[in-house]
């Protein structure tokens, strides 16, 4: 036994730890005193506006498996308060300046409660924005109806819009996320025979079903209808079997990593297929950078896209010297929502978040900043939801992505690949 | 009908490949320092990582870079064994167990932390190439990853047939008490077995890299194939575990191309029940010893 040959550590640590206690009482004091003092002063806000500012918490997952959209997120958040302030913050206030107060949930639902609860008990907020993936903003937004602070997401879950008051959500529902792929399936073909690929999990099946039940309204035919695992070693024998069912366009309800395989194996057998991947991860920069040529042509759909008005492009060109990347969905988005709680703001007159639900409730816009989403139009119905909010598609056309469906939204023509 | 047949043996014979140099690994170090290495895929990732960042920082191809992934990861497992792995050899297994296991949990943590989770792809002017034969079609970049797998098997093959270190590390994997005996020393046998494992994990992610995407959890996805193949292939056995890899590979493509593509895991374990019931040693045993 190789053990016995060592003095034993048992003997040796315990006096040594008791003394250094001893000895370092006063300093280990000083310096746990200035790490909770620090951490008080970060969670108040800086001060020294002639105005009182106003506070905006923003509840984005800066750190863990989300992060990277996450970061995006608070970037756009601080260039949207900018914007805002520049032009002179909320005049009804004295010209009172958005403060936003960011809180990192961390990729996590429980996280998400406490730094919910964290936020709202800690800080005088007038509003809250957030989390983007539907899955926290689902728990946020609770915590939120709870202290009567109104929330404004980008999120697309159609849960969130049943039984609450204090949560807005101004762009377009998941569930006509579904309607509208099926919809350009018919650009592409006459005769649309599609193939669904679809993840074995909630949101691979969930989006599926929901495509299943619309496709015969659309008259689009599905031909192949299949679940995978998700994580696999090899997309070759699905798109072998894709190849097999004579689909003319494919849906596949994937996560980042399974589509870039599915996408390159399409490409590596030369099928001549139409792929529409959907929204989430697909619209982002990454994907592209990931993916390469092989992306040009692909279809999504996405709640907000850098053309959709004259404002977004601008929003667009001051994100990208920001961060070096185009404003996606939920950055573009946030912007439009920062303008709309300013809007909101202005016409309440008060930091009182109560005030500013009733104010947001009563929106109607359909010009400038806060009306940036596709359709122009921001009014919101008795359950949160925009009344004119719809989603955009989109291809993947010279290395960017270009709003190409409902006519009235397209920049450009949809590439028949 | 016989086109999708055939393109399902492709597919499977191309991915199979890569199981074999995950599980030729994790039979070696078995069958020589009679450990089961967790961490095997955590190795396999690393490999990738450092064909990922030599890519996008200076531009060297992945196939390249598997001149530098094998060697740090040689030298990697001579320190893991030499360091951590000997202290816990001895009758009790718990140890080496949980020893490998906390490795894993470690570089994935760790490299969770250092690289984030994000997915990362390297782009080769071959990625996205194919042959074409008929109606068939063979990926570019796969069939380089086979051919240098197949190539790397056959490599240690011949060294542990012609060499002494390799007739060595043979003889401590058949009987390690009566290779002592004959004056071979274990510990250096050890280290070597171990190194050569881990080269393979990382000819493996580098291999990998132009037609898969990095991610700190990218070895758990290989590792369970490599985990089956050890066991079909017989414990310990490199013919076995290879042969294995590349049936397992073939079982999976033709169980999601005719059974269902959330199903072809199904028909790996079913190969693998019936190997384990009619062949209880697996297929590379021995009769008679």
């Amino acid at each position: 036994m190789t053990g016995d040959r060592k003095p034993s550590a048992i003997n040796n640590v315990a006096p040594a730890k008791a003394s250094r206690t001893k000895l370092n009482r006063r300093k280990f004091l000083i310096r746990t005193g200035g790490i909770m003092a620090a951490g008080a002063f970060g969670a108040v806000p800086l001060r020294g506006w002639a105005a009182d500012p106003v506070n905006i918490g923003a509840l984005y997952p800066t750190t863990g498996s989300m992060a990277q959209i996450g970061v995006g997120c608070v970037a756009a958040a601080k260039l949207a308060a900018d914007m805002v302030n520049e032009a002179g913050g909320i005049k009804s206030l004295g010209g009172a300046k958005l403060n936003i107060i960011v809180s990192d949930v961390q990729s996590d639902t429980t996280v998400t409660r406490t730094e919910t609860d964290r936020l709202i008990s800690g800080n005088k907020l007038s509003a809250i924005h957030g989390c983007y993936a539907s899955a926290l903003t689902l728990i946020a937004s609770e915590v939120c109806e709870r202290a009567r602070i109104p929330i404004i997401t980008g999120s697309s879950s159609d849960q969130l819009n049943k039984g609450r008051t204090y949560t807005f959500t101004p762009f377009a529902r998941a569930s006509q996320f579904a309607k509208a792929q099926l919809q350009m399936a018919k650009l592409v073909s006459e005769q649309p025979k599609v193939a669904v690929i679809f993840e074995n999990t909630a949101f691979g099946t969930s989006t599926s079903n929901g495509l299943k039940e619309l496709a015969p309204g659309e008259g689009v035919e599905i031909v192949m209808f299949e679940p995978y695992s998700a994580g696999f070693t090899d997309a070759s024998p699905l798109i072998n079997k894709v190849k097999a069912s004579g689909a003319n366009t494919l849906f596949s309800l994937s996560y980042l990593n399974d589509l870039i395989l599915i996408v390159r194996t399409v490409r590596q057998v030369g099928l001549n297929i139409a792929i529409n991947g959907g929204s989430g991860g697909f619209v982002m920069p990454d994907f592209y950078k990931n993916v390469g040529k092989a992306a040009e042509g692909l279809q999504g759909v996405a709640h907000w896209n850098h053309d959709v008005s004259d404002e977004a492009q601008k929003v667009n060109v001051e994100f990208k010297k920001r961060t070096g990347e185009f404003a996606f969905e939920y950055a573009g988005g946030l912007v439009a929502q920062t303008f709309m709680l300013a809007d909101a703001l202005e016409r309440a007159a008060s930091t009182d978040p109560k005030k500013v639900r009733e104010a947001l409730s009563t929106l109607d816009v359909s010009s400038g900043y806060a009306a940036m989403a596709p359709g122009g139009k921001v009014k919101f119905g008795p359950d949160g939801k925009n009344v004119y909010g719809k989603p955009v598609g989109v291809q993947w056309q010279n290395t960017d992505l270009v709003s190409v469906f409902p006519k009235e939204d397209a920049r450009a023509p949809l590439m028949k690949t | 009908m016989l086109e999708t047949l055939a393109q399902a043996v492709i597919n499977g014979l191309l991915i199979g490949g890569i199981y074999a140099l995950v599980s030729i690994g994790v039979t070696l170090i078995f069958g020589v320092v009679k450990i089961v290495n967790f961490a095997q895929g955590e190795f396999v990732m690393i490999g990738m990582y450092i064909s990922f960042f030599l890519a996008t920082q200076f531009g060297i191809d992945p196939l390249v870079s598997l001149v530098v992934s094998m060697p740090v990861l040689f030298v990697a497992g001579m320190l893991i064994q030499h360091f951590l792995i000997r202290r816990v050899l001895g009758p009790n297994d718990m140890p080496q167990i949980f020893l490998t296991f906390a490795l894993s949990l470690l570089l994935l943590n760790l490299s969770l932390m250092l690289f984030t989770a994000n997915y990362r792809t390297v782009h080769t002017w071959y990625s996205d190439e194919a042959l074409h034969f008929g109606g068939l079609y063979i990926p570019v970049a796969k069939l380089i990853a086979f051919v240098v797998a197949m190539g790397l098997s056959a490599l240690l093959w011949v060294f542990l047939h012609t060499t002494d270190l390799g007739k060595a590390m043979r003889a401590a994997s058949q009987n390690r008490d009566v290779a002592m005996l004959m004056g071979i020393n274990p510990n250096r046998v050890f280290a070597v077995a171990f190194g050569t494992a881990l080269a393979l994990a990382g000819a493996a992610g580098s291999l990998l890299m132009p037609f898969y995407s990095a991610y700190p959890f990218v070895g758990q996805v290989f590792v369970l194939m490599a985990f089956v193949a050890v066991v079909m292939g017989t414990l310990g056995n490199v013919m076995g575990a290879l042969i294995a890899s590349l049936m397992m590979g073939v079982a999976e493509s033709l169980g999601i191309q005719f059974v269902g593509a959330d199903s072809g895991l199904i028909v790996v374990f079913a190969l693998l029940l019936l190997t384990l019931a009619f062949r209880p040693s697996g297929l590379g045993a021995q009769r008679g010893r």
